[in-house]
């Protein structure tokens, strides 16, 4: 029942509202009750009374003052009940857009352990579908639940007052459809998970697909991608007609019970009329509000399906609404504005998983030096740079930003000041001017231009035919590698950072445009700042202060390029594959003793 | 025009109702149980009507003739009419939920199976939550309108007929005055409809938007964090969500008069009844009992009316689905089978472009007039600079794009004239964005042949020097992996989806810069690995790293939209031209 505190806990600021509509709801449902009163009044006097002509010539003013009461009755219900929708739709939809905002706010704060255990299909579902059923159980299965109850306790209570002993009677129904819902709650819970479940597989095989649309063309696996979303689809079909069918295999029961009434009614209605115990009249008032009885009765089953449904959804909302990243502000963090650039690791160990990434890690970085990171794949580069953003945290040891342990620093004045341009390039479907400036929107064109030009974007921009205001496509595909990896150095240095983090950023472009970045960098920055670049080539290493061997998450050798290739090692034997002089063949694909 | 997250789709087809009537393509495949469900329901009405007169029987005769007997008799037969009427709903609506569900199976197959087929700037040009949405979630709200909607419909149309009809028998003159309503009752409608159908459009827009920025926010939420956008994107989306709620509320302001509207007409119909019978015509022209059943019939001639107008407010809402769904169903597919298309049979592998223009878009040609052929077997290094044209070479070798001018030809057959699928599974493309499908390792290797065995595949993954790692990860090969986790590096990826191609067998092998994440020493040890493989392949090889390529058989170099020099390395070398700048310039 969590789910339902949970609802009322994100009520705040609606409620108010939600309470006028639940009361507006009452007062619609009474005059339903009260709707047919006019016209049987004028059925009773104008037309079967036996002296109706009579009336009709005596009393015509009374005739038009029924009839305008019958239309400005209708006028007035309508508009009640039209507003008390609106108040609904208001309440609810209030209520939806608070759950979702703080939903995006928990998801963009999440570190990455969180992105390992949730799949973004998965999150689609949760902020939509689910999130859709909150909204259907405030503006649908209350409302209906409050408005049966409503409907049956009035109704209930008016016929105690005309009969107790018939009223008894039909009272004495209400326990079957309580034992009936209570045995369809059990069963209809687990039914609607599996659907939830279901619905979030079928929503994963779509997202990645689409995603991975390059991917699945390139290998010509379309046929293998609609079998399988058929099949995910085919268990969402299945779990879908499962659950409806709970529904189905207990409705008769409610139905007989809720359609029952009427036998009740015939039977011991009928037995007191005979008994004199019940006037006709009072059998006709009693029958003709039945329905005030058995609608609420026979829609318990649906409210309670619903229910169900609901907490199923929630529940999968909940588990991301109360999600906290584990890396926040610390209470005494220092505010600092503008940074130095000066980064130190000491004796720093961080291990994902209980597999060890990085052990025992020290170094210093001075403001404004160019360090370069080399390493083996999976020897811990990535891992590395992300102490320094505090994306992750290290397990022992300590990471040091200006002289002061990063946990210290205010994470968004400490993020501010370190700018990564990331290994895996995100572009958003948005114009390239918009990606640049990303980091600040604000952000002058002037300015941005001089960014693309520094890391060689300019140029294949400029011709393109709308220039910065073309639009990228998401992860930036329509561009060829090397494009997306220079406008998001672009995007990186436009934030005028103070340490610098490229994570192989140049990789996929050619030499000649690497050596222009390396000069951009190194000479053309209106801004001091510190550069940490990690690099598989020699070339980008070469003129670097400081080149650090990462080996296995340790540092297996630190220095410059002249005092790493006076000694064997990693670097050397890097050195020598790349220049071509190395006993090992320098072949990119020894591709002439293969084919030849 | 490409589309981002802040901007509506727009769309051109106006309104009709041949949406509804395409839709029917996908419900009259289960005419059969839908008739069958309508007349279980026609039943279940049927036999509703008969427990009116069982009561009416009792308290006419057996009650005031107070035969008890009688009574218990009635109630039996009372409860076994509702058993029955019961029981026929229940059937009918065991037969609806499959079909309902049935239905929805069908549109969201063909909507996959259409995707499937288009081409990648389908994919580019807008953001992927917008494709997402229009398969899960607008799907999911066409169902019920499919399914219960049209059965729902005809009952009510049948209803309304049959009332209509006693109607006309008891009076024809009040008969009219009650159907004078429906001139007003249509022009409301009407009124209602067409701002109704906008603004529903406008929420499904309006929700495409909010999804799509989320979808993205979802993917990108390092990106975010890097640059500390958190709160700018957050405000971004609060703005998105407003919008939404906004359209969601204008939206229900219109829907939510249909019903009152429908009520205050209903009334004003029996009013005008009333009016007429007693006051308008002479005393004595309309029998008393005659008014009585009018006006017990206008209303219950206008309940179906009014079911009939919610019925048609649910179709109006979930039509902009629909639409949406068609839009993308009806979206070309610009590369297809072309009638008659062979499969091309097992190949060698050579290759030839005779003469070859192409552009991305119309009048920007990104290659113009490109030959050249390549031998069964040959490496082939394509160089130049970034955005040249080298990704879009290979890509046409798929057949992933169609050329404007020229042939390209596989073994001498022209590509365009072979099936897709025949053309791309001999090929293996290793493309530059590595991708991972959330699963474990070995199925992301597995997908390059899916019928490859647990051997085959770790083989695979040794030959790329990935095992290594791959054994280190805390499940081994069942490590559960997906596409934005931290638990595999650039490099790493890179290493799974090059196991991935290699394991497909391909006779063209295609590395577009497959291994810039990869280091140096990896780099080395894996091209020792894949010599044998590349036996008896023909390959293209794009990629910076000279030292990849210097001992392809031969190399290209790509610029001003052709090729500008071709020859070996040392060939090369000695021309002093483009690419022994290239090479000098990148020597340590």
């Amino acid at each position: 029942m969590f789910q339902l505190r949970w609802l009322w806990a994100n009520m705040k600021g609606s409620r108010r509202n939600y309470i006028i509509a639940l009361c507006l709801s009452i007062v619609c449902n009474a005059l339903y009750i009260a709707a047919p009163y006019f016209q049987s009044r004028i059925i009773d006097t104008f037309v079967s009374s036996p002296d109706a002509v009579g009336n009709l010539e005596l009393h015509r003013d009374l005739l038009f003052r029924l009839l305008g009461g019958m239309i400005g009755f209708t006028l007035l219900r309508t508009v009640c009940q039209y507003s008390c929708n609106m108040y609904y739709e208001v309440a609810s939809q209030s209520m939806i857009y608070k759950v979702r905002t703080h939903l995006f706010r928990k998801i963009e704060n999440q570190d990455m352990a969180f992105y390992d255990r949730f799949r973004t299909g998965d999150l689609m579902t949760r902020l939509t579908g689910d999130l859709d059923m909150v909204r259907h159980m405030v503006s649908w299965v209350i409302k209906g639940c409050v408005e049966s109850m409503a409907l049956f306790t009035a109704s209930m209570v008016y016929f105690f007052t005309i009969d107790w002993r018939t009223a008894l009677c039909i009272l004495a129904m209400t326990p079957c459809i309580f034992i009936v819902t209570r045995r369809l709650s059990k069963n209809a819970g687990p039914a609607y998970r599996r659907v939830r479940e279901t619905s979030s597989a079928l929503n994963t095989a779509a997202q990645e697909n689409i995603s991975g649309n390059r991917i699945v063309k390139a290998f010509a696996r379309e046929d293998y991608e609609i079998k399988k979303f058929r099949a995910r689809d085919e268990e969402y079909r299945k779990a879908n007609i499962n659950a409806a069918f709970v529904w189905l295999r207990f409705q008769p029961l409610i139905e007989l019970a809720a359609g029952g009434l009427s036998v009740i009614l015939l039977l011991c209605g009928g037995y007191f009329m005979i008994n004199g115990h019940l006037t006709m009249g009072q059998y006709v008032a009693i029958s003709g509000l039945l329905w005030a009885v058995s609608n609420p009765m026979r829609n318990m089953g649906n409210y309670v399906n619903d229910f169900h449904r609901f907490m199923a959804s929630a529940g999968k909302i909940i588990e991301i609404y109360y999600e906290a990243p584990r890396i926040v502000d610390r209470v005494d963090a220092k505010d600092r504005d503008k940074f130095r650039g000066e980064v130190e690791f000491r004796n720093v160990t961080y291990s994902i998983g209980g597999k060890k990434i990085l052990d025992d890690i020290s170094f210093h970085i001075s403001p404004g030096e160019h360090v370069v990171i080399m390493g083996a794949t999976g020897s811990g580069k990535t891992s590395l740079i992300n102490l320094i953003p505090r994306f992750s945290d290290c397990d022992s040891g300590e990471v040091l930003v200006d002289g002061m342990n990063v946990r210290m620093h205010k994470l968004r004045k400490l993020r501010k000041n370190v700018s990564i341009a990331t290994q895996d390039v995100l572009l958003y479907s948005d114009t390239i001017d918009s990606n640049i400036a990303f980091g600040d929107s604000e952000m002058e064109e002037a300015y941005v231009h001089r960014c693309a030009e520094l890391s060689a974007a300019s140029e294949f921009i400029d011709k393109l035919p709308q220039k910065y205001d073309t639009i990228v496509g998401e992860r930036g595909v329509g561009l060829s590698g090397g494009q997306k990896q220079r406008i998001s150095l672009a995007r990186a240095i436009a934030v005028r950072p103070s340490v610098l983090i490229l994570d192989d950023t140049t990789s996929a472009v050619d030499m000649e445009t690497e050596n222009y970045i390396k000069d951009s960098l190194d000479n053309k920055l209106d801004f001091d700042c510190t550069k940490i670049v990690v690099a598989q080539r020699i070339s980008t290493a070469r003129n670097a202060d400081k080149i650090i061997i990462l080996e296995n998450g340790k540092i297996a050798d630190m220095g410059t390029h002249e005092e790493l290739i006076s000694h064997e090692g990693y670097y050397k034997q890097i050195y020598d594959l790349q220049s071509g002089m190395g006993e090992e063949p320098a072949d990119g694909l020894s591709g002439k003793e293969a084919t030849d | 025009m490409r589309n981002k997250y802040d901007v509506d789709e727009q769309l051109e087809t106006p309104f009709n109702f041949s949406h509804l009537k395409r839709s029917f393509v996908y419900v009259k495949k289960y005419r059969r149980n839908m008739a069958g469900s309508l007349m279980l329901s026609i039943c279940a009405a049927i036999i509703g009507l008969i427990g009116p007169l069982i009561t009416q029987r009792a308290l006419d005769v057996t009650i005031p003739g107070k035969d008890i007997k009688e009574l218990f008799l009635l109630a039996l037969a009372l409860l076994c009419c509702n058993a029955g009427a019961m029981l026929c709903g229940n059937m009918s609506g065991r037969i609806m939920t499959k079909v309902g569900q049935n239905i929805i199976f069908d549109i969201r197959e063909d909507l996959f199976a259409h995707l499937q087929k288009l081409p990648f700037s389908y994919y580019d040009d807008r953001p992927h939550g917008k494709i997402l949405i229009r398969v899960i979630n607008y799907v999911d709200s066409v169902s019920n309108m499919l399914s219960n909607g049209i059965i729902m419909f005809i009952m009510e149309i049948l209803n309304m007929i049959f009332i209509l009809i006693f109607m006309f028998i008891v009076d024809v003159k009040l008969s009219i005055v009650a159907l004078s309503g429906l001139p007003l009752f249509m022009l409301v409608m009407f009124a209602i409809k067409k701002r109704q159908r906008r603004a529903w459009q406008s929420v499904s827009n309006k929700s495409s938007n909010m999804n799509a920025y989320l979808q993205e926010n979802i993917v990108g939420a390092r990106i975010t964090q890097v640059f500390t956008r958190e709160e700018e994107n957050a405000g971004i989306y609060d703005r998105l969500n407003e919008k939404y709620r906004k359209a969601w509320m204008e939206a229900v302001k219109y829907s939510n008069l249909v019903w009152p509207a429908t009520d205050n007409i209903s009334t004003l119909v029996r009013v005008a009844i009333f009016v007429m019978g007693l006051v308008i015509l002479p005393a004595g022209t309309v029998s008393l009992g005659t008014l009585a059943a009018m006006t017990g019939y206008a209303a219950r001639f206008w309940q179906p009316i009014m079911n009939l107008s919610n019925i048609m407010n649910n179709f109006i809402n979930n039509i902009s689905y629909l639409e949406r769904i068609f839009e993308t169903l009806d979206e070309p597919v610009k590369i297809h089978d072309k009638e008659g298309a062979e499969p091309l049979g097992t190949i060698e592998g050579a290759v030839s472009f005779k003469d070859v223009t192409f552009g991305y878009e119309e009048g920007i040609n990104v290659l113009e007039h490109v030959s050249f052929d390549v031998r069964p077997g040959e490496s082939i290094a394509l160089v130049g600079p970034t955005g040249a044209g080298k990704s879009t070479i290979v890509s046409l070798i798929s057949r992933f794009y169609d050329i404007q001018q020229g042939a390209i030809t596989v073994d001498g057959v022209d590509i365009s004239g072979v099936t897709l699928a025949s053309l791309r599974s001999q090929m293996g493309i290793m493309l530059q964005d590595s991708f991972i499908f959330s699963g474990t390792i070995m199925d992301n290797i597995r997908y390059g042949r899916l019928d490859a065995t647990d051997e085959e595949v770790m083989q695979a993954a040794k030959t790329v020097c990935a095992d290594q790692f791959i054994s280190l990860m805390e499940d081994g090969y069942d490590t559960q992996v997906n596409e934005r986790g931290s638990k595999l590096s650039g490099g790493e990826k890179q290493l799974i989806s090059f196991a991935r191609t290699l394991l497909s067998d391909p006779k063209i092998l295609v590395l577009d810069e497959a291994t810039s994440s990869i280091d140096a020493k990896t780099e080395a040890l894996l091209q020792k690995g894949i010599n044998e493989l590349l036996k008896g392949r023909t390959s293209f090889i794009i990629a910076h790293r000279l030292s990849t390529i210097r001992n392809c058989d031969r190399i290209m170099y790509i610029d001003e939209k052709g090729i500008l020099e071709s020859g070996s390395h040392d060939e090369l070398m000695q021309k002093h031209g483009a690419y022994y700048e290239l090479y000098t310039s990148q020597s340590v």
